[in-house]
């Protein structure tokens, strides 16, 4: 088992933005994250990543115990993520931005630099490279930020809805990018409201409603489940699922 | 981050300028100029470290600033010790003090972290001025007569030009080796953003510290080359806050978190200063705040990123600093 939640719980005064979460995650797995807006997808996604200290409940990662560890300890260990809303260092230029996470195993510059080109690379961003971060589009920014990510050779990868706001072909490139980097052995937990996203990569997927885990299995039957229609599908996606 | 081909030649001139300036302009007059503009310079640039770099707009340098030009005449008055022997013991004083106030108000951000600096250098002016062993409201002086050349006490500004410049080089190329360095880019990703930055391994903490503790020796030395040069010091010279303000102003002016922003910001300020003190005189004293208020908005309305980010937009390509491909 890579990452074991055990009934994780955050709760902001008498508000339970998650209450009892579990997830289990083994090496090589590439997991889905859903639920509609405030379902504490995103609270429980910070517990993960170190962002947030649970109220409740213990989080293992790689048979050590994270529930209290800081990011930077997370990141140390193999565990990175993105942010739902991009959070590239906008004054610096592209490479820079990837360096920052390719020092972390990588102390000498031109080390990281030579790792963080292979990165640049690989995620696309070769033209873009010396380009100041906030020249980019939100499609270049969520690019960088899994490219920065990447850098620290995780072996965890936490996308918090990377693959939104994307046009069709971008949409196409960017699950095309994220199964390249399963490929190479990344474990992958995404948080996504596309359900092409979901139902393309995904071998199992989580349902989030009111802080709680409503549903979970294969992509192909957690759309069917009733309870996943009613609290986020809606019965409209069933018709869209019979006429297709 | 700079193409040296391309840096080099200018860092050469610059240097060449520095070094000749004083034997150009002999007069006592413009070699003051000289020696007030590197002591700027070099304070502008130690806060440089921790306000450009890293992001943490200090307000309350001056802490640093006072502790090392006190050091030297502190330990000249009770013992009779040469001044410079006071330049480490004002390091060590300043790096105590960057850890004991950084590990509380670095867990700060924004205005509030200002804010914290800005009350510990006042709370500390105003306990100086009250501190007889530290000559309270009247203060300190040095020398009046050498006793040796160890004393660095000269008659001439000529000695303390080459001096203070010598400081300065080093403190630039410290600037320049840090930008270059893991530790640069770990800054630049603290002002971006300290959440991304913890995200990828960044130890956040402890790379604010760290710039505090470097930004404080260069600016405990500036301190200290001020006290030891002018052979006095008191409160207000060594912790006000108009001395704190001095370096934010001119690194912001010139372009924060960018290796010669600082000198350009003193090259344009210590030149205004002193030519409104000269038309001015003592009647225009209040003079230097309206300028620094002036300034400010300046900068925060039209250009944030000082006149070297300025100069990047609007500069034709082959001058500019350009990056590594």
């Amino acid at each position: 088992m890579l990452l074991e939640a055990q009934n994780v719980a955050k709760a902001f005064g008498d508000f339970h933005a998650v209450a009892g979460a579990d997830l289990s995650v083994d090496e090589g797995d590439i997991i889905g994250l859903i639920g509609p807006n405030g379902a504490g997808k995103s609270t429980f996604f910070n517990c993960l990543a170190g962002d947030t200290t649970p109220t409740g409940g213990r989080i293992s990662f790689a048979g050590q115990d994270v529930t209290t560890a800081s990011p930077e300890a997370h990141a140390r260990l193999g565990v990175g993520r993105t942010f739902q809303v991009p959070a590239t260092f906008e004054d610096m230029t592209v490479l820079d931005n990837v360096m920052v996470g390719a020092f972390l195993r990588h102390p000498h510059r031109r080390d990281a630099r030579e790792h963080a080109r292979g990165i640049v690379e690989l995620t696309g961003l070769n033209s873009v490279a010396h380009s100041r971060a906030r020249s980019l589009g939100t499609p270049g920014r969520k690019r960088l930020e899994i490219a920065r990510v990447l850098a620290t050779n995780p072996r965890l990868m936490l996308l918090d809805e990377s693959l939104a706001g994307l046009t069709p072909t971008e949409l196409q490139e960017a699950i095309k990018l994220v199964r390249r980097i399963h490929e190479m052995g990344v474990t992958i937990v995404i948080v996504e409201h596309i359900m092409e996203v979901i139902m393309t990569l995904t071998r199992r997927v989580l349902v989030f409603n009111q802080g709680h885990v409503i549903a979970s299995g294969k992509p192909e039957d957690v759309v069917k489940d009733e309870t996943v229609i009613t609290a986020y599908l809606g019965h409209g996606s069933r018709r869209h699922r019979s006429e297709t | 981050m700079k193409k040296p081909s391309v840096v080099r030649p200018k860092i050469l001139l610059l240097a060449a300028c520095l070094l000749i300036y004083p034997l150009v302009f002999s007069d006592a007059f413009y070699r003051d100029i000289g020696v007030t503009f590197l002591l700027a310079a070099i304070s502008a640039s130690a806060w440089n470290i921790v306000g450009g770099y890293a992001g943490q707009v200090s307000v309350g340098h001056s802490m640093f600033y006072g502790i090392g030009a006190y050091a030297p005449l502190l330990f000249y008055q009770l013992w009779g010790w040469p001044p410079m022997f006071g330049i480490p013991i004002g390091i060590v004083c300043s790096l105590l003090l960057a850890i004991v106030i950084g590990a509380p108000t670095l867990r700060l951000t924004g205005h509030y972290f200002s804010m914290a600096t800005i009350a510990v250098a006042e709370l500390i002016r105003i306990f100086t001025g009250t501190w007889d062993l530290v000559g309270a409201a009247i203060g300190l002086q040095g020398p009046a007569v050498a006793r040796g050349w160890w004393d660095l006490t000269f008659r001439g500004e000529l000695p303390y030009y080459y001096i203070f410049l010598g400081v300065l080089a080093v403190l630039l190329y410290v600037t320049y080796a840090i930008e270059r360095r893991r530790f640069g880019y770990y800054l630049g990703a603290i002002k971006a953003g300290e959440r991304a930055a913890r995200s990828l391994g960044v130890p956040v903490r402890k790379t604010k510290i760290e710039a505090l503790m470097l930004s404080a020796t260069f600016t405990s030395i500036a301190g200290s080359l001020y006290s030891i040069k002018t052979g006095f010091i008191d409160p207000e010279s060594g912790f006000g806050i108009l001395i704190s303000v001095q370096m934010v102003i001119i690194a912001a002016l010139g372009g924060a978190g960018t290796l010669f922003g600082p000198l350009v910001g003193a090259l344009i300020l210590i030149p205004l200063q002193t030519a409104t003190n000269t038309w001015f005189g003592g009647s225009g004293s209040g003079l230097t705040y309206i300028l620094y208020g002036g300034i400010i908005v300046l900068i925060a309305r039209f250009e944030p990123g000082g006149l070297f980010e300025l100069w990047e937009r609007i500069a034709p390509a082959r001058w500019k600093s350009g990056h590594a491909a």
